[in-house]
C-alpha cells in the first residue's frame, strides 16, 4: 500500500428516501492527508453522504474501500471495528451530555477500544491539550461554549486515532466569533497530515487549505476540482451558479 | 389506663413483625420491578418491531388491570393450571410485574427525550447497540426517569397494603386482626397509617437527595 | 376450556352490573376530588399564609397512606367513632374522593401557575374583584389545562376502585370472586374482570378525550 493509494474510496453511493433519491450515484476518493471540501447548496446530499461513508445512514447502492479494502457493513463487528477508524464530527457536537469534556473523550477508549481506565485518561487529556481545552477538562457540555464543544469533540475523535475524518459543517452552529478557534484546529490537524472530507461553507479555510473542492446538488455530485478553480472558472452551469452566489455573500475570493 | 399501656405492648409488637413483612415484600418487587422496567422500557425504544409490540401488550395488561385483579390471577388463579404459589410470592409476583409496567412507561419516555445526537456520535465512534444503550443513553435516561420511577416505588410501599387481600399478612393484616380483636379500629388504623407515612415521606426524602445527587450542570436544559 | 367460556358468558350480565357500582363509585370519587381538588389549589395559590400549613398536611397525609388502610380507617374507625352509618359504597367513593383531592389539588395547582401573570393583572386593572377574577378568568383556563391530567386521575381511580371489595362494596371485582368461589372458575373470571376495566378504562380516557376537544378554545397554545 503506496503512500499515493487512495485512504478512502467511494463508489456509486445512492440512497432513497421513498420516491426520492437523496443521493445518486456518488463517487469520490481521498488519498493519504489529502484535504476535499464538499460544497452545495443545502439538502444536496453533503451530509447524507458523510453519513453513508460510516455508515450512520445504510446506502441503498455503492462500495465503500478503507485502504484498498472493501468495507462489508453486513457484519455488526467489522462495522463498529469500521467505525472507530472513521472519525465523525457533527454539526450539532453531539457531546454527550452527562459526562465532562475528559470523560466525553475517555469514553469510547474505555468501552470500545477497551484500553485500561487511566492509559485512556492520559491519552484524552492529551487530546484535549491538542484541541487548547487542557484547562476545562472537568467542565460539562452545558458549561462550555459552542467553539469549545466542537473542539471536545474533535478531541474525541482524534483519540480513536482514526485514518479519516469526516466533517459535516463543524462551524455551521457556531456564532461567527467562535468559528475561528474551531477553524484553527482543524487546520493543525491538516498540517499534521490527517486526511479529512469536510462539508463545509467556510470558502476562505477550503480556499487556503483543500487539496480539491467537489461540488454537489440533488445528490449528485456535479464538478471537482481545484478549489480556485471550482469557485472562479467552473464547467459547469450550475458550479459557476451556486459558486457566484457564495463569492457575492462572502465577498471576492483572493 | 393501664390496659391501654398492655395493649399497646402487644399491640406494638405484631405491628412490628407486620411492618417486616411489609418490608420484606416492598424491596424485593422494588428492585425487580425497577430493573425489569427498565428492560422492557429500553426494549420498548430500541427493540425489534416484534418485540415492541410484544412488550407494549406486556404493558397495556400490566398497566391496565387493577392491581387486586392480578393479585387474585396470581393466587386464586395459578393453581388452575397447577401452580401452587404462597401469598407472599403471589404478592412479590405481583408487585413486581404491575410495577414493571409502570416503570417502563417513564424509561420508555426518558429514552425517547434523549437527543438522538447522542446515539449518532456514540455509534460513529464505534459503539455497539447494546454498549451504546448501556453507556451512553441510560445514564441519561435514568435521570430523566428518576422523578417517575421515584414515584412508582412510593406507590409500590402504599399498595404493599394490597398484599392483605391475598392473605399476605403484613402491617395492614396485622392491624385489621389487631382491631377485630380490640375494636380500637381508630387508634390502631391512624397508627398504622402513621407508620407507612412514615416509610413514604423518609423513601421521598432519599429520592429527592438522589436526584440532587445525581444532577449535571445543565442536564435539565434542552439546550445544544 | 367449554366450562370457563360458558362461566364467564354466564357471569358476564352479574359482573357488568357490578361495574355500574363500579362507575358511581368512581364518578363519586372523582366529583368530590375535583371539589376538594380547586379548593385546596386555590388555597394554597391564594389564599392567606395560615392556610399553607394545613393544607400541606391534608395533601402528605392523604397522598402517603395506603388506600386500603384509610378505607379501614374510615369505615370501622372514624365514621362508626363520629355515630355517622353510611354505607360501604359511600365511604369508599369519600375515601377515594378525598385521596384524589389531594392528587387533584396539584393538577390545578400546576394549571394555575402556569397561566401569565398578566390574566390576574388585567382582570384587576378592569376592576374586577379578586373573587370575581378566579372564577371567570382564571379556573377557566386552568380547568381546561387540567384535562389531560384527569385522564390520568380517572384512570387511577377506576383501579383503585377495586380495592373498595375489601369493603364489601358489589362492585366488578367482589362479584367475580362470589361467582369464582362458586364455580371454581377463577383465572379465566379475574381475567375477565381485568379486561373489563381496561374497557371502562378506554371509554373514560375516550370520553375526556372529547371533553378536552370541547372545550378547546381555538388557537390556545400554552
Amino acid at each position: 500500500m503506496s503512500k499515493g493509494d487512495p485512504v478512502l474510496r467511494v463508489e456509486g453511493i445512492t440512497k432513497r428516501y421513498g420516491e426520492k433519491d437523496v443521493l445518486n450515484g456518488a463517487s469520490l476518493s481521498i488519498r493519504h492527508g489529502e484535504l476535499k471540501i464538499l460544497i452545495g447548496p443545502s439538502g444536496g446530499g453533503k451530509s447524507t453522504l458523510l453519513q453513508c461513508i460510516n455508515f450512520l445512514v445504510r446506502p441503498d447502492e455503492g462500495r465503500i474501500w478503507l485502504n484498498g479494502e472493501e468495507v462489508l457493513a453486513s457484519r455488526k463487528r467489522e462495522l463498529y471495528a469500521y467505525r472507530q477508524k472513521v472519525g465523525m464530527i457533527f454539526q450539532d457536537f453531539n457531546l454527550f451530555d452527562h459526562l465532562n469534556a475528559l470523560s466525553n473523550v475517555q469514553i469510547a477508549l474505555v468501552k470500545v477500544k477497551k484500553m485500561p481506565k487511566e492509559e485512556a485518561r492520559r491519552r484524552a487529556v492529551m487530546e484535549l491539550d491538542r484541541v487548547g481545552l487542557k484547562a476545562h477538562m472537568e467542565k460539562y457540555p452545558a458549561q462550555l461554549s459552542g467553539g469549545q464543544k466542537q473542539r471536545v469533540s474533535i478531541a474525541r475523535a482524534l483519540a480513536m486515532d482514526p485514518e479519516v475524518m469526516l466533517l459535516d459543517e463543524p462551524t455551521s452552529a457556531l456564532d461567527p466569533e467562535l468559528i475561528t478557534e474551531v477553524l484553527a484546529v482543524i487546520r493543525d490537524l491538516g498540517l499534521d497530515g490527517m486526511t479529512m472530507l469536510m462539508a463545509t461553507h467556510q470558502i476562505g479555510f477550503a480556499l487556503d487549505l483543500a487539496h480539491e473542492m467537489i461540488f454537489m446538488e440533488d445528490g449528485q455530485i456535479v464538478e471537482t476540482g481545484p478549489p480556485r478553480k471550482i469557485l472562479n472558472q467552473a464547467d459547469c452551469e450550475r458550479t459557476r451558479e451556486f459558486c457566484g452566489k457564495l463569492t457575492d455573500l462572502y465577498g471576492e475570493s483572493r | 389506663m393501664g390496659d391501654f399501656l398492655f395493649l399497646q405492648q402487644d399491640v406494638l409488637h405484631s405491628l412490628i413483625g407486620g411492618l417486616w413483612v411489609s418490608i420484606q415484600l416492598i424491596i424485593p418487587s422494588s428492585i425487580l420491578g425497577l430493573t425489569i422496567g427498565v428492560i422492557v422500557g429500553a426494549l420498548r425504544v430500541y427493540g425489534h418491531p416484534l418485540v415492541i409490540r410484544a412488550t407494549n401488550v406486556y404493558v397495556t395488561i400490566f398497566r391496565g388491570f387493577p392491581l387486586v385483579v392480578q393479585l387474585f390471577i396470581w393466587y386464586f388463579g395459578l393453581p388452575h393450571i397447577g401452580i401452587y404459589l404462597t401469598p407472599y410470592a403471589a404478592s412479590v409476583l405481583g408487585f413486581t410485574l404491575c410495577s414493571s409496567a409502570y416503570h417502563s412507561e417513564y424509561v420508555r419516555g426518558a429514552f425517547r427525550s434523549v437527543k438522538r445526537g447522542q446515539m449518532l456520535a456514540a455509534e460513529a465512534l464505534g459503539f455497539s447497540r447494546f454498549k451504546l444503550i448501556c453507556s451512553v443513553m441510560l445514564p441519561q435516561a435514568f435521570r430523566r426517569a428518576l422523578p417517575g420511577c421515584g414515584n412508582e416505588l412510593i406507590y409500590l410501599i402504599k399498595y404493599s397494603s394490597l398484599a392483605y387481600m391475598i392473605t399476605c399478612i403484613e402491617l395492614t393484616g396485622e392491624g385489621k386482626i389487631i382491631a377485630s380483636e380490640t375494636f380500637r379500629f381508630t387508634e390502631v388504623f391512624m397508627v398504622v397509617g402513621l407508620i407507612y407515612l412514615l416509610l413514604t415521606t423518609v423513601s421521598s426524602w432519599g429520592i429527592r437527595k438522589l436526584e440532587i445527587q445525581l444532577t449535571i450542570p445543565g442536564f435539565e436544559h434542552h439546550s445544544m | 376450556m367449554e366450562e370457563s367460556l360458558i362461566a364467564i358468558f354466564d357471569a358476564l350480565p352479574y359482573m357488568l352490573q357490578g361495574s355500574l357500582v363500579t362507575v358511581g363509585v368512581v364518578l363519586g370519587a372523582m366529583g368530590l376530588g375535583m371539589l376538594v381538588g380547586v379548593v385546596l389549589a386555590l388555597g394554597q395559590v391564594y389564599g392567606p399564609g395560615f392556610l399553607r400549613r394545613p393544607i400541606g398536611i391534608y395533601i402528605w397525609f392523604f397522598r402517603g397512606v395506603p388506600l386500603l388502610v384509610l378505607l379501614f380507617l374510615f369505615y370501622f374507625g372514624l365514621f362508626s367513632m363520629m355515630g355517622i352509618n353510611l354505607s360501604a359504597f359511600a365511604v369508599a367513593a369519600i375515601v377515594l374522593g378525598l385521596i384524589s383531592g389531594a392528587y387533584q389539588s396539584q393538577i390545578v395547582r400546576g394549571a394555575i401557575l402556569s397561566l401569565p401573570e398578566g390574566q390576574f393583572k388585567a382582570a384587576r386593572a378592569l376592576g374586577m374583584s379578586d373573587r370575581r377574577a378566579i372564577v371567570t378568568i382564571i379556573l377557566p383556563q386552568a380547568l381546561r389545562l387540567s384535562v389531560p391530567g384527569w385522564s390520568n386521575e380517572y384512570s387511577i381511580v377506576l383501579k383503585d376502585s377495586a380495592v373498595a371489595y375489601a369493603l364489601g362494596v358489589p362492585e366488578v371485582m367482589a362479584r367475580a370472586h362470589f361467582v369464582a368461589t362458586r364455580t371454581y372458575e377463577h383465572l379465566p373470571l379475574y381475567f375477565t374482570a381485568g379486561l373489563i376495566f381496561l374497557v371502562l378504562t378506554y371509554l373514560g380516557t375516550k370520553g375526556l378525550r372529547l371533553l378536552e376537544e370541547k372545550v378547546r378554545i381555538p388557537g390556545y397554545v400554552r
